[in-house]
């Protein structure tokens, strides 16, 4: 396969600690390698999509920013953008956190972060190796739109929306809500609202909601409808943000309320596209909350507009020869995407609900099923791969992160300046319901002293049940520890209260220090 | 007439029930005679190990001399059938790697309660003990596998009946649900609650429905993370199955596969795992699984 890595210096800063010239030698196998200073610029998104046609890649390793800053930090998904754009499947880039998870966390020691920098860039390229292209799929976006909470902040967006032609429905199982303190300037709006023939009020609660931006489906007991995007808008009713959080899906803060990904940059954005939430804080202004609105409805406007939305799958897959209709990944799966084929007996992903979490796929006890972004075999390499590296004191920790606030949460600390050991060795996994028994037992077998499996915190979990579920295996995992003489202690879970919280570091290195109280392992 | 083929047979460490199965064929073993020469075998006492085109060994690797015998295998035969459980993955004797050598030894010939003046035997008759249970092809390069404990009548006819033909046997890559006719309900109802809050033991027999799935009954069973080929025997005999028909070729190991999945599924299956986790999970395949022993210094 041509294979292309494609190697950012983030402004000098990776560059500063990590040796990059001496690490570009060891891959003069590879068809393309190149260092570029700052990626996101029109150079050097000129430069990767000529390289791509060029040399005829397949695959990318991109290494620098973490994976998340692409998906995050408004407009630098343009360089992902540009390698989709150029050919290269969206499934066939890796993502190498040299970066938050090299460079700044060990920047007093360069030479150990060059050595593990190359580690962390071999199971970029490794990965290469297991996944095939996902599919992607085109959604023709419906043009209305689910306003649920009939606050001010609702009554506002669903005008603007009503100019620009969409359709609205209103729900709010509490019905028309009390307007507080800016009552008499929204009164107008909702007295418009209720007169105009587009829009409709469900006063009931949601029994389901799945789909993707485009096309939602929100079932209530008794009829259903679709929406091509929702805004959220129930401000503090705490008991209501509870009873939704499970359909749909988007962080909270610390007091419980619906947070958009990052409140500088992203004020609405969730990490759900097609839902954006209209955050609630005490003491907002009246023109904050339009401001926000009106950031709401042109995002959903600007998204709806297209003829077409693109989908990338990226789901469960099952291997029909191994899969025997046991029903287990059906049993666990809670966004009911794990379906019994009537006909052939066998399970079957619906890519519609799927989110593509891997909860099914630890929970198969066959391995039918695999995850497209991580399957099973390259996790195992992976952490082959990364046991290669020998920290100058030793010990070794891996360290699983959850895609939701396990993983963004190490990104946090590096940027915060927080330093630990270089011996702790990041893997990035989907979920903590993906965290099979078998990664755990091959982590030790491949000579770990510890592993860390940093998750998001209980009643936090994204995917809903992967926590409650990682726990469940956890007790197990630990039992068959302790039957081959491993201390179970030595694996340990902690989850993190938000993306922004460098308490993972203090928990890893008070770890590190027991690890070293209890000796080697051999 | 075709000529003959050529077939030695041998047994590692082991009950033996696996050449005994070989008479379960019954009146086909009649016309499997037509077509094969037992060439050596314990069951026609020929003990010097000659050259075949099949060399079948039953049993684990637990011995020198059983590693000396596979290694003649090899040698003087073109194909090697791993034949049964303990040659494909190490078996029940695999069990023994959970403690160290010296401990069992102690176990097996000073502290039973029934021994008294025990030691230990030592004389250079008897072949070493390794410190590790192995499977067959941890010790010498395998061509065939034929799983279970013993193996079936159905897929000894099978896979002897597709090597004598000349071709690659195949085993089923499914789990043994794909075989079981049980009713399967509440497993297949997405939920974060267990499919059941009961916790049965074997002996409730009356209270067992015949018809029900057993997990979702309470009652462990393995099934779902072993390979199917046996026809769910025990299942019908209304005796949950324990595994040793070893994981599915895409599981990495049979143990970790069977925690991930049950332990979301019933409290039994957690409750019992959490007593016994390798006595349930592992009890046919530890010397295969990912750490196969208790302490790296047993190697």
């Amino acid at each position: 396969m041509n294979i292309g890595l494609f190697i950012s210096e983030s402004e000098k800063v990776i560059s500063k600690t990590i040796d990059l010239s001496a690490i570009t030698k060891n891959y003069k196998d590879l068809t393309s390698v190149k260092i570029f200073n700052n990626i996101t610029s029109s150079t050097s998104i000129k430069e990767i999509k000529d390289e791509i046609r060029a040399k005829s890649l397949r695959g990318i390793v991109l290494a620098g920013e973490s994976p998340l800053y692409f998906k995050r930090i408004r407009n630098a998904d343009t360089v992902v953008k540009a390698i989709t754009e150029a050919g290269i499947n969206p499934n066939m880039i890796s993502f190498v956190n040299l970066k938050e998870q090299v460079a700044l966390p060990h920047r007093s020691m360069p030479r150990e972060a060059t050595k593990k920098a190359r580690f962390m860039i071999d199971v970029g390229i490794e990965r290469l190796r297991f996944v095939h292209d996902v599919g992607i799929v085109g959604v023709t976006p419906k043009k209305s739109i689910a306003i649920i909470g009939t606050t001010t902040g609702g009554l506002f967006a669903a005008r603007r929306l009503l100019e620009r032609g969409y359709n609205i429905h209103f729900i709010d199982k509490s019905g028309i809500r009390d307007l507080r303190d800016y009552k008499e300037q929204a009164m107008p709006t909702l007295a418009y609202l209720k007169n105009h023939p587009d829009v409709r009020f469900h006063e009931k609660p949601i029994k389901e909601l799945y789909g993707y931006a485009g096309n939602f489906r929100i079932i209530f007991e008794d009829y259903s409808l679709r929406a091509g995007g929702i805004i959220v808008a129930i401000d503090d009713d705490l008991k209501y943000t509870e009873e939704l959080y499970p359909l749909l899906r988007i962080d909270r803060n610390e007091q419980g309320f619906f947070i958009p990904i990052i409140s500088d940059t992203a004020t609405v954005e969730t990490v759900n596209p097609g839902i954006v939430v209209i955050p609630y804080k005490v003491d907002r202004s009246l023109s904050y909350i339009i401001m926000l609105s009106d950031s709401a409805s042109a995002i959903l406007d600007t998204l709806l507009s297209q003829k077409e939305i693109k989908h990338e799958v990226f789901v469960s897959e099952v291997d029909e020869g191994v899969c025997g209709g046991c029903g287990t990944c059906v049993k666990t799966c809670i966004f009911h995407a794990a379906e019994l084929d009537p006909v052939k007996k066998l399970s079957s992903t619906n890519i519609k609900r799927c989110v593509g979490c891997g909860n099914c796929v630890s929970a198969c006890p066959t391995g039918a099923r695999d995850q497209l972004s991580a399957p099973t075999r390259f996790l195992i390499s992976a952490i082959q791969i990364l046991s290669r590296y020998q920290p100058p004191d030793g010990i070794k920790v891996l360290y699983l992160a959850c895609e939701g606030c396990g993983y963004a949460s190490l990104d946090y600390a590096g940027r915060m300046g927080l330093e630990y050991p270089a011996g702790v060795l990041p893997l990035g996994v989907k979920c903590g319901g993906r965290i099979d028994t078998q990664l755990i037992l091959e982590a030790f077998r491949s000579g770990f002293e510890g592993v860390v499996i940093c998750k998001c915190q209980d009643g936090r979990c994204l995917n809903i049940v992967g926590n409650t579920d990682l726990d469940r295996r956890a007790n197990l995992f630990r039992s068959v520890l302790k039957s081959r003489g491993i201390e179970p202690e030595r694996l340990r879970i902690f989850g993190v209260r938000e993306c922004e919280d460098g308490s993972c570091v203090g928990n890893t290195l008070e770890f590190m220090e027991y690890l070293k109280t209890i000796g080697g392992r051999r | 007439m075709k000529e003959k083929v050529k077939i030695a047979t041998g047994h590692l460490q082991g009950c033996f029930g696996c050449h005994i199965a070989l008479l379960d064929l019954h009146e086909d073993i009649i016309g499997l005679l037509d077509m094969i020469d037992i060439v050596r075998s314990p069951v026609n006492d020929v003990k010097e190990v000659v050259s075949a085109s099949l060399g079948i060994l039953d049993g684990s690797v637990c011995n020198t001399e059983n590693i000396k015998l596979a290694k003649k295998f090899r040698e003087r035969s073109d194909k090697v059938l791993a034949f049964g459980t303990c040659a494909c993955f190490g078996g029940i004797n695999g069990l023994r790697n959970l403690f160290l050598l010296k401990d069992v030894l102690k176990r097996g010939y000073i502290e039973t309660e029934s021994t008294v003046d025990g030691k230990i035997p030592s004389s250079e008759e008897i072949p070493e003990i390794l410190p590790r249970v192995h499977s067959l092809d941890q010790v010498i390069k395998v061509d065939y596998y034929l799983p279970g404990c013993p193996p079936t009548p159905f897929m000894i006819k099978k896979v002897l009946g597709a090597i004598l033909a000349g071709k690659e046997p195949e085993l089923p890559a499914k789990n043994l649900c794909h075989e079981c006719k049980r009713e399967r309900k509440e497993i297949y109802i997405p939920r974060r609650e267990f499919i059941t809050d009961e916790v049965r033991i074997l002996m409730e027999l009356e209270r067992i429905d015949q018809e029900r799935c057993f997990l979702e009954q309470g009652v462990l069973c393995m099934g779902p993370a072993t390979r199917e080929g046996c026809e769910a025997r025990c299942i019908r005999g209304n005796f949950p199955c324990r595994g040793c028909m070893g994981p599915t070729p895409d599981a990495l190991e049979q143990g970790a596969k069977m925690i991930n999945a049950l332990s979301n599924i019933i409290p039994a299956g957690a409750l019992m795992f959490t007593e016994d986790v390798v006595g349930a999970g592992y009890r046919y395949t530890l010397p295969v699984s990912i750490i196969p022993s208790l302490k790296e210094e047993a190697r």
